[in-house]
């Protein structure tokens, strides 16, 4: 009787506020005002602009004059221009094989990393350092000195090659910048591998299961979701990468490395085709949605679903 | 989710653009132009009176100033700015500087979002597209009241700078294209550089240059579409006119020949090199960034005012000089050009405080001792006299060149550039590349310049 006494006031009190109308103490509303920043914040930056984005998309805009409606000529002009067709090929191929590359090297060094002692913490910071500053101009425009023809890689190597020059070799320049920011899958496969039981390798080195198969046959399945995790995160930055890009080779030479987020700002902001740019934007947001479906569709195949 | 990654990947570029601008932002105390909203055209009209009246009185206004340029230009530009803040207490004027390319961006952007900067840096290329969408203040009110003084301008410069009628832009020094090569190269090789070369000598310049000291030459890799343009007026033709390119593919294939024999015989800059450099950079350019003759040329292809900061980037022991671009008729080819202008934008704050620094920019001594003629010769005569007599040896040269080698044998500039031209111009760069790589014959290249340029013009010509 004692106990209940206090928790019958507590329910009685709102209750009795919510009578007279004051939808203030209501906790729904408490609710909403809390999530009112994200919520105005998601509708102004991002709704929104999506929405005008889709209309410029029907558009002719050049961004100083008033959009002018001419319905799908905008995706018809895809069709016949070579370049645009080119960055599609550019961008697959940079996302297909930049991302395997970047989840086996960040698997790799996760496991390095996975024995305990007392510079471990110190060497998780270190690889995780690069996926901080990768993406930024600065480590970009180092990047492109290292790889210029009297940069540091020549003057290791003790060659004199045009690595950003040259059509084959100008791409895997931003697919190995890519490979290096491997910091957050890496502590995503970290985390993973520490919740695997100990006891699974006990019970497979008491059957004399070695390294590789101890591999195969317990880390490896249990980390499929992780992996597959990691690989549907990482091909959506694969293909929106622009940074390297557009600071380090802007396309050159021959297109070889135009990303289509580097030729859909071209468009938008250096030819004032925005209604086009805005077009190729949604016809992004299809690819990858596309290529994710996909991805799902296969999980039912390889990815281990099992509790643990 | 994946919608939303998308719009942050645009939202990436836009903020990309942003730092940019702020990386870039001179002496700047942290404003930015994007501050307030900026009010419409006829807002700003109708409210300049009062606000002018205002601006005056108490001398108070607060101003965006952007330009592109080189260290040299940034560093003069400020150091004006901060004497002119020091005669007039109370006017606040930030400084925004970037790249060439970067600007135009960050310009578009700007104009989407209604905040353009006070005062712009304009561009012959660029003007027709912004004095046709309204953005450019008309300053002919300043003129009749006196804030800005005419009376010793270049009639020439002041008409290229007017539009129906409507003065939008004030030409700040006048150019002309300059071919800057290192003498001590040519003397090595044992070349004479003259003035008013012919294509052909020049090529014989280059090959014997190559052949003798192994530095190689550059023709505007790139940024082709001006020595194109300079070529398709000794044919009596206007490379990208108003929605087609003039120039036939004849004429064109000859010209992408050159730059196909050059990589063929090896005195032309190898492609390979201008994917490791900012091309457009005066500080990057092959004449003065490379390290070895291989990714070195012994000239450049730029205009009369970049002289200056070519000196200042120039390394130790060479010995800059400067003469005509080659063409198979100079007189035809050559013309002297508002190396560019100062504009007001349609939404400045406060028009007539921006004329009146426009006003002391081109008019007074105090301001043209600072800028020292870097932007081109002053188009006001008594001004550019006075500021001839203190440069040094070397900047003279760029006012002997103007005055004395150009101006005495050159025709009329183009008209204003055509929408499209900068489209048109990366589409003869692109096929330029193509050439170079040897993917492309000289032939072929002729033909797909006049139909991709062609396209590109066009459909800005039909859109209007």
């Amino acid at each position: 009787m004692g106990n209940q006494q206090p928790v019958k006031t507590a329910a009685s009190a709102p209750a009795r506020k919510r009578k007279i109308g004051n939808p203030i103490n209501n906790e729904k509303t408490a609710g909403y005002i809390f999530t009112l920043p994200f919520t105005f914040g998601f509708l102004m930056f991002m709704v929104v602009p999506m929405a005008i984005s889709l209309y410029y998309a029907f558009c002719q805009y050049n961004i100083l004059q008033p959009p002018v409606f001419i319905g799908w000529d905008n995706f018809a002009k895809m069709g016949s221009d070579a370049i645009y067709q080119k960055s599609i090929g550019v961008t697959f191929y940079f996302a297909l094989v930049s991302t395997p590359l970047r989840l086996i090297f960040a698997l790799f060094v996760a496991m390095l990393l996975l024995e305990n002692n007392k510079l471990s913490g110190f060497y998780r910071a270190t690889y995780y350092l690069p996926s901080i500053i990768g993406g930024s101009v600065a480590v970009s425009v180092l990047w492109k000195r290292m790889w210029a023809t009297d940069g540091t890689i020549n003057r290791i190597l003790g060659i004199n090659f045009p690595w950003l020059g040259d059509t084959r070799t100008a791409i895997w320049v931003l697919i190995i910048l890519a490979v290096w920011q491997f910091g957050s899958s890496m502590l995503i496969f970290l985390s993973a591998l520490k919740q695997i039981p100990q006891s699974l390798y006990e019970a497979a080195m008491v059957d004399g299961a070695n390294g590789w198969k101890r591999f195969w046959k317990i880390t490896f399945p249990l980390l499929t979701p992780t992996i597959f995790f990691n690989l549907v995160m990482q091909l959506i930055n694969g293909f929106l990468a622009f940074t390297q890009c557009y600071i380090i080779t802007q396309g050159k030479p021959m297109y070889s490395t135009e990303f289509y987020t580097v030729y859909m700002y071209d468009q938008s902001f250096t030819y004032y085709n925005t209604g086009y740019g805005a077009a190729m934007a949604w016809v992004m947001v299809l690819i990858i949605s596309a290529v994710t479906a996909v991805l799902f569709a296969t999980k039912k195949f390889w990815v281990y679903d099992g509790g643990l | 989710m994946r919608n939303l990654k998308r719009g942050a990947a645009a939202a990436l570029a836009a903020a990309m653009g942003a730092g940019l601008l702020v990386g870039c932002g001179g002496a700047s105390s942290g404003t930015t132009s994007a501050a307030a909203g900026g009010s419409k055209t006829s807002a700003a009209a109708g409210s300049s009176t009062t606000k002018a009246a205002s601006g005056s009185s108490t001398g108070d206004a607060n101003m965006v100033f952007a330009w592109w340029g080189n260290q040299t230009r940034n560093e003069r530009t400020s150091n004006a700015i901060t004497k002119y803040q020091e005669q007039n207490p109370g006017v606040k004027i930030e400084g925004q500087f970037s790249e060439w390319n970067d600007y135009w961006q960050k310009l578009a952007t700007n104009s989407a979002g209604n905040a353009l900067p006070d005062i712009i840096q304009m561009d012959y290329q660029y003007l027709n597209q912004y004095m046709n969408t309204g953005l450019l203040y008309d300053l002919t009110e300043f003129t009749k009241d006196g804030t800005i003084d005419t009376s010793k301008w270049n009639q020439n410069m002041i008409n290229a700078g007017t539009m129906d009628g409507k003065l939008v832009a004030v030409c700040a020094g006048i150019n002309a294209p300059a071919l800057v090569y290192d003498k001590a190269i040519t003397d090595k090789a044992g070349v004479t550089i003259k003035d008013n070369m012919s294509i052909d000598e020049f090529i014989e310049a280059s090959k014997k240059i190559y052949e003798t000291t192994g530095y190689k030459t550059n023709i505007q890799y790139g940024t082709a579409q001006e020595i194109f343009s300079y070529w398709s007026r000794a044919d009596g033709a206007i490379l990208f006119n108003t929605g087609k390119v003039d120039a036939t593919a004849e004429n064109l294939a000859k010209y992408f020949k050159i730059y196909e024999d050059g990589e063929k015989d090896g005195w032309m800059l190898s492609p390979t090199v201008f994917a490791e450099i900012t091309i457009g950079s005066v500080e990057q350019d092959p004449l003065v960034y490379g390290d070895n003759p291989e990714n070195q040329s012994w000239c450049t292809f730029c205009w009369s005012n970049q002289y200056v900061a070519v000196l200042k980037a120039a390394k130790e022991g060479q010995d800059m000089q400067m003469t005509t671009w080659p063409s198979a008729d100079p007189k035809k080819s050559d013309f002297l050009k508002p190396s560019q202008f100062f504009s007001v934008s349609s939404s400045a704050k406060d028009p007539k405080a921006a004329a009146a620094f426009i006003n002391w920019l081109t008019n007074s001594e105090d301001a043209n001792n600072i800028l020292l003629g870097e932007r081109g010769i002053p188009m006001n005569s008594d001004i550019a006299d006075k500021v001839s007599a203190q440069l040094s040896e070397n900047d003279q040269k760029t006012y002997t060149f103007v005055n004395t080698v150009v101006a005495k044998n050159c025709s009329d500039i183009n008209p204003p550039y055509p929408d499209g031209y900068t489209e048109a111009g990366k589409a003869l760069n692109t096929i330029l590349e193509a050439v170079c790589y040897g993917q492309e014959t000289a032939e072929q290249a002729g033909q797909d310049l006049v139909s991709q340029g062609t396209a590109a013009l066009a459909a800005k010509a039909s859109a209007k």
